[in-house]
């Protein structure tokens, strides 16, 4: 298809014709390309080298080399915020990869009902998660349900906002309940995948309903499993919206993200190449993670 | 009992088109769900035609069926729980709220709404949030369906260069570009000001990328025959392209509005002022005012209500989305 459309084009490549069309192409690019320039290209640019300087906005930049990451190294916030970052993301990429798992294995034939169950674990995909921070601050006070609910089944009762090892695990909750339908969604999708025919042979032969799924639905997922690890790892490393309304990094700093650091030095103390330097830091970490998924789950085949 | 999921709509066909024709491209960005050939179904998960076709013993027992119910029924029942109860805590009246007597629906009043709505600030909330949403909406579609066009169609100097510049600026992290992106704002003098709250959220690569993937599956002998028959370029543009792509502009509208709507971290550097705040914003401001917790959620309700009426209304473009293209919500 595409190589026959090409033709016609060739044989009129140079000429009026072809000089209008470049034009109109260009003319039908340019806004949004001026836009994406200004502030996407434009700022990727200048993200990187803003990272190396001292700028506060009132004065121009000032050149310091690696200044701001030897302080970041040195930047005791800085360990403890990547600390939480990774662990909130250590429990939400997980549990929400298992769940968005089990619910498109639940829903993944046709049944009355089905298309129902999709719609509501979808929603909160589409739920702004300030607002919706907004009641999970109540669901996690102390006379909230999930309190009561861990006082029944023997758990830390008491608000596990307000205390420093349970915070991250409740902001985690909450993670995987805003995402693990999006999961679902892309798992759906790639089940489709699973050829029939090996299914059938399986069930055939006496595989079990784990045999079935290790063997055969696992390995077809593979692709898609390893798009979501690194949609979800990017997500979880830039969690801030639910931290913002819901702890604001508290208590003591426990629940203090890395785009939680990042905003407070930008925009609360103005130290923009410093913040720079921990969007960077960032953005590297991201990099390294991805790659490793990449090996780890690209390896076994 | 087979419903008509697999069904497909006249308006569907062109992108049934597109969705065949492009894999490649997606493929080689490593993102392998996009534009699958086989994702044609509505929702994207094949459900429907296939269940005349699963051999009995893969359906599942008798045992398998109530077990697979009680697990999804309680899964559902927590994911709507907080919905539940944003919407009764915001009806109660103010004071004390325990669980669970606090969650049964008695004893019910709008006083928090009245406050919200008669509030000065939430409706100035609500307007600055369908500006910044709408003017987002209709101008990334309007911007990507250029740009898509020409990149899928013309050919012009630079194109692959433009092309590519565009893609690999999905990979770079937002928090990345967002302090440059707000120095130069600050410096236009757009802080606290529409413009510079709308303008860089305009810069949306990833509508480029979709608008040229599904115009590039669209047949050229359309565009040729309309400029034998000596239609203006402008008139190609709105007279056939734009019909076209009404699908993908479902899908691309929905997502960019509730990507608008929801937004959090720009509108709140950008928005200084109390009046410039979008509803995620304000609201996030009301929580940490000590504002009573039924009024807050309130506010919440208000500002959920408009995404679950576009869930409502797009969901299908929405799931669709999601399962051809792996946007994200």
């Amino acid at each position: 298809m595409a190589a026959v459309a090409e033709q016609p084009r060739r044989l009129r490549r140079r000429g009026p014709h072809a000089r209008r069309e470049a034009r109109i192409g260009l003319l039908f690019v340019l806004p949004a390309f001026v836009l994406f320039v200004l502030f996407r290209f434009g700022p990727s640019i200048a993200g990187v080298l803003l990272g190396f300087t001292d700028y506060s906005l009132m004065d121009s930049p000032t050149f310091t080399g690696l200044d701001n990451f030897t302080r970041l190294w040195d930047d005791p916030v800085f360990w403890s915020s990547l600390k939480v970052t990774v662990l909130y993301t250590v429990i939400t990429v997980p549990g929400t990869i298992v769940a968005a798992m089990g619910l498109a294995l639940l829903t993944r034939r046709a049944f009355r009902g089905s298309k129902l169950f999709r719609s509501i674990f979808f929603l909160p995909v589409v739920t702004s998660l300030v607002l919706a921070s907004t009641v999970f601050i109540w669901i996690f006070s102390t006379d909230g349900p999930w309190s009561t609910v861990m006082g029944w089944v023997g758990g830390h009762t008491g608000s596990w906002l307000a205390d420093d090892v349970f915070v991250v695990p409740a902001l985690a909750i909450v993670g995987i309940w805003s995402r693990f339908g999006y999961g679902m969604l892309i798992l759906l999708a790639s089940l489709q995948n699973v050829p029939r025919e090996l299914e059938e042979a399986a069930l055939t032969d006496g595989a079990g309903p784990w045999q079935r799924f290790r063997h055969i639905i696992l390995p077809s997922l593979k692709p898609a499993l390893f798009f979501l690890a690194v949609i979800e790892t990017t997500a979880s490393f830039q969690v801030f919206d639910a931290v913002y309304v819901m702890t604001g990094g508290g208590p003591a700093n426990a629940s203090y993200t890395l785009v939680f650091q990042l905003y407070d030095a930008g925009f609360k103390y103005f130290d923009l190449g410093y913040a720079s330097a921990i969007g960077l830091a960032l953005f590297v970490l991201t990099l390294i993670v991805a790659v490793i998924q990449r090996l780890v789950i690209g390896k076994e085949k | 009992m087979s419903l008509d999921t697999h069904g497909t709509h006249g308006t569907d066909e062109a992108r049934e088109v597109a969705v065949m024709e492009s894999p490649s491209v997606v493929a080689a960005k490593g993102e392998p769900r996009r534009f699958r050939p086989g994702s044609r179904r509505r929702d994207g998960s094949g459900a429907g035609r296939e269940q005349d076709t699963v051999p009995y013993a893969l359906r599942g027992t008798r045992r398998g069926k109530v077990l697979r119910g009680v697990l999804l029924g309680v899964v559902a029942l927590a994911t709507i729980f907080p919905f539940y109860a944003m919407v009764v805590l915001s009806l109660k009246p103010s004071g004390a709220v325990e669980f669970p007597g606090s969650l049964l629906p008695w004893n019910l009043t709008t006083s928090a709404y009245s406050d919200v709505l008669g509030s000065q600030d939430v409706p100035q909330w609500l307007i600055n949030t369908l500006i910044y949403s709408i003017v987002g909406v209709l101008g990334t579609l309007l911007l990507s369906a250029l740009a898509g066009y020409a990149f899928a169609k013309k050919r012009f100097p630079g194109r692959e260069a433009m092309f590519w510049s565009f893609l690999s600026m999905v990979m770079v992290p937002y928090h990345v570009t967002m302090i440059p992106t707000f120095v130069l704002i600050a410096k236009m003098n757009g802080v606290d000001t529409y413009w510079g709250l709308i303008l860089p959220s305009l810069a949306n690569a990833q509508a480029v990328f979709l608008m040229r993937q599904f115009i590039q599956g669209l047949p050229d002998e359309l565009f040729e025959a309309a400029k034998i028959d000596g239609a203006s370029e402008f008139q190609i543009f709105v007279r056939i392209v734009l019909p076209l792509i009404k699908p993908i502009m479902a899908t691309l509208g929905t997502f960019v509005f509730l990507w608008h709507w929801n937004d959090f971290l720009w509108p709140l550097i950008v928005g200084q002022s109390t009046d410039m705040r979008t509803l995620t914003v304000g609201i996030a401001s009301l929580q940490q005012q000590n504002v009573p917790l039924n009024v807050v959620l309130a506010g919440s309700v208000v500002a959920f209500v408009p995404i679950f009426m576009a869930y409502l209304v797009g969901q299908r473009y929405v799931t669709e989305g999601v399962a051809a293209t792996g946007i994200k919500g």
